[in-house]
């Protein structure tokens, strides 16, 4: 070991071309943290990664736009009166492709930083653990709003074509936007939370399915059968506020958005399916904050 | 207890502590340290469990001291980890690269993650890739990567940025020979050439002698030593000799010189003489001596130097202190 200075410039292998330092400008953390969010959103479309990785979103939005643009070509061509889905409703029709978006594509931004342990280098940088955790979810929060906003704009834009009153159709669009916002973080919190637990690609798209997917099922279910067979109204509406989709289903039904739920959800249950929505965020937010605070501490 | 390494260029050294402590519970990671690290390359060297990359993520702000103060280029860690992060680069010891990107463009990323802007950090990412040595791979995904190529991207990553002050936690982990040479080599230039302050942790002593101007060693979270590489290995008198030929004539010459009062001992093909006594000390009386027993053997004189201790004598020494 004494003598390895004996071996000057082994050729080839490290230049030796002069260390240039850097002069320039270094930006603020908001910056950082914009750069963070607009390279999260592409990655979720799998832009800027391999090519294989494009093809489960893309396959997944073009299967929920195809529905929305046969139902645009039907009303152009036949002149109907009025869309035969509302915008609130499409969203709702389509919760599966919008789920299986979820599952796949929160591993992307939750897992694959903490899998590999290159946390470890975001987190040696400016940004902290808490805005690393709510720049990620942002941007998948942003990349599910895309997911279910562009067939309801398509929808929209075929209804103008065929002339619909143009004042009902902005009102009820602009509720189902406002709702798909609430479900985006809904989704993307609760699938982000789920895939930084979960490290295993696998196990993180199950765990999703199981939470986005099945629990929704079982709890449609049981709302069904405590209205029609358990004639309990309340029970039906309070099942609801234990899945996502089923909060933004009730408050479509309660905003007047055209969804139609087991039973109508009014007076006190409106703000309870509000605030439990927006506990639920919260809530994975401070779940993602603590996931990411742990990892960056060992 | 202070003691200060490095050239300190300025009135504020690069790292400074303050009875630095921090115990997991009942485990005592790093127990009342207080340093001062300067300029150049700084060895930080224990064993596994010393608390060296402990030391390092408190100096990032990624674990809060149980007790004590640290400031980083100035900066106090606990209010300013921000700034400090934003100074610093740090190469973890731990495998840290996702496989499926290009270290091209990771480490791009990663330089903007440091407040780069897209061109800049293009152009910092091809620089700093040259410099550690990526070539053509770059361009690969990096879980195609061999253990050296790897660590060469951890390294870009950290220089990313262009900082002040970049901690390397064991860079030659997993490295063959003459990638660790190669590492060492790439290490001492960030330190000499590029002016980036170096903090590198090492449990192998004699690498660290080889590149760091400074040694700070740690034992148990325990500061054992701090001080300049070059206190460490020059306490001893004692002299190293070689001759032309195999052990026979190495122990002709050892036999030799031990008549004319010199203790020798046998050490590889070479002859070790410990300090010499007061009567051949002066004026290198000693080494005319070995000259001129050499000459009379007719043995031909390949190497006469001193003997450099070696780091871990300091451990030894730790050892039996404690």
């Amino acid at each position: 070991m004494p003598d390895q200075a004996a071996t000057p410039g082994r050729p080839g292998v490290i230049h030796d071309l002069g260390y240039r330092h850097f002069e320039g400008v270094r930006e603020g953390t908001a910056t950082i943290a914009r750069t963070l969010f607009v390279t999260g959103l592409r990655h979720a479309y799998g832009l800027g990664r391999s090519g294989k990785s494009k093809v489960m979103p893309f396959v997944l939005l073009a299967m929920s736009l195809l529905p929305a643009a046969i139902v645009v070509g039907v009303v152009v061509l036949t002149g109907l009166g009025s869309l035969p889905v509302s915008y609130a409703d499409y969203t709702n029709q389509t919760q599966l492709l919008v789920s299986l978006f979820a599952a796949s594509q929160a591993p992307v931004l939750f897992s694959r930083d903490l899998r590999h342990r290159s946390i470890v280098l975001y987190l040696a940088r400016p940004l902290s653990s808490p805005v690393f955790a709510l720049m990620r979810w942002l941007s998948l929060t942003v990349a599910m709003f895309v997911f279910t906003a562009v067939p309801t704009v398509l929808l929209f834009a075929g209804a103008m074509l065929a002339g619909l009153d143009k004042s009902d159709q902005t009102s009820a669009v602009l509720k189902a936007l406002t709702l798909q916002v609430l479900l985006a973080a809904m989704l993307a919190g609760v699938s982000g939370l789920i895939s930084s637990v979960s490290l295993r690609r696998g196990f993180a798209v199950v765990g999703s399915v199981m939470a986005l997917i099945v629990l929704t099922g079982v709890v449609t279910v049981m709302q069904n059968i405590a209205y029609y067979d358990g004639d309990s109204e309340s029970v039906s509406v309070g099942v609801g506020l234990l899945s996502p989709w089923s909060l933004h289903n009730g408050l479509g039904n309660a905003w007047d958005a055209g969804i139609d739920t087991p039973a109508p959800v009014d007076g006190a249950w409106v703000p309870a399916y509000a605030i439990v929505a927006l506990l639920l965020v919260a809530g994975c937010l401070l779940g993602l904050v603590a996931r990411f605070r742990k990892v960056a501490s060992r | 207890m202070t003691v200060v390494t490095g050239e300190l260029t300025g009135p504020l050294p690069v790292i400074s502590t303050a009875g630095l402590t921090k115990h997991y519970g009942t485990v005592h990671a790093l127990t009342d340290l207080t340093v001062d690290v300067g300029d150049g390359v700084t060895g930080l060297v224990g064993a596994n469990g010393a608390g060296k990359s402990t030391l390092i993520k408190i100096l990032l702000g990624l674990l809060e001291p149980t007790a004590g103060h640290a400031h980083v280029l100035g900066h106090d860690i606990e209010e300013h980890s921000q700034e400090i992060r934003r100074l610093v680069g740090y190469m973890p010891e731990h495998d840290c690269l996702p496989p499926d990107v290009s270290a091209s463009d990771f480490v791009v990323h990663m330089a903007r993650m440091s407040g780069l802007g897209a061109s800049a950090a293009r152009e910092r990412a091809a620089d700093v890739l040259r410099h550690v040595g990526l070539d053509e791979e770059r361009y690969r995904p990096m879980g195609g990567y061999s253990t050296g190529m790897k660590q060469r991207a951890k390294l870009a990553q950290a220089l990313a940025h262009d900082p002040r002050l970049v901690f390397l936690d064991e860079p030659t982990n997993g490295l063959d020979p003459a990638a660790r040479t190669d590492m060492l080599r790439l290490v001492q230039r960030i330190g000499n050439d590029f002016g980036i302050a170096v903090l590198v942790t090492s449990h192998l002593l004699g690498e660290l002698e080889q590149v760091s101007d400074h040694v700070i060693v740690l034992d148990g979270g325990h500061l054992l030593r701090s001080s300049a590489t070059g206190e460490f290995l020059e306490r001893t008198g004692s002299l190293l000799v070689e001759v032309v030929g195999t052990e026979t004539e190495r122990d002709r010459l050892g036999e030799a010189l031990a008549r004319h009062g010199l203790t020798c001992r046998p050490r590889g093909t070479m002859v070790a003489v410990d300090p010499p006594p007061p009567g051949l000390a002066e004026g290198g009386a000693a080494h005319d001596l070995i000259r001129d027993v050499a000459a009379e053997l007719g043995l031909g004189l390949m190497r006469l130097q001193p003997d450099r201790r070696h780091l871990e004598d300091v451990f030894l020494e730790g050892g039996t202190r404690a």
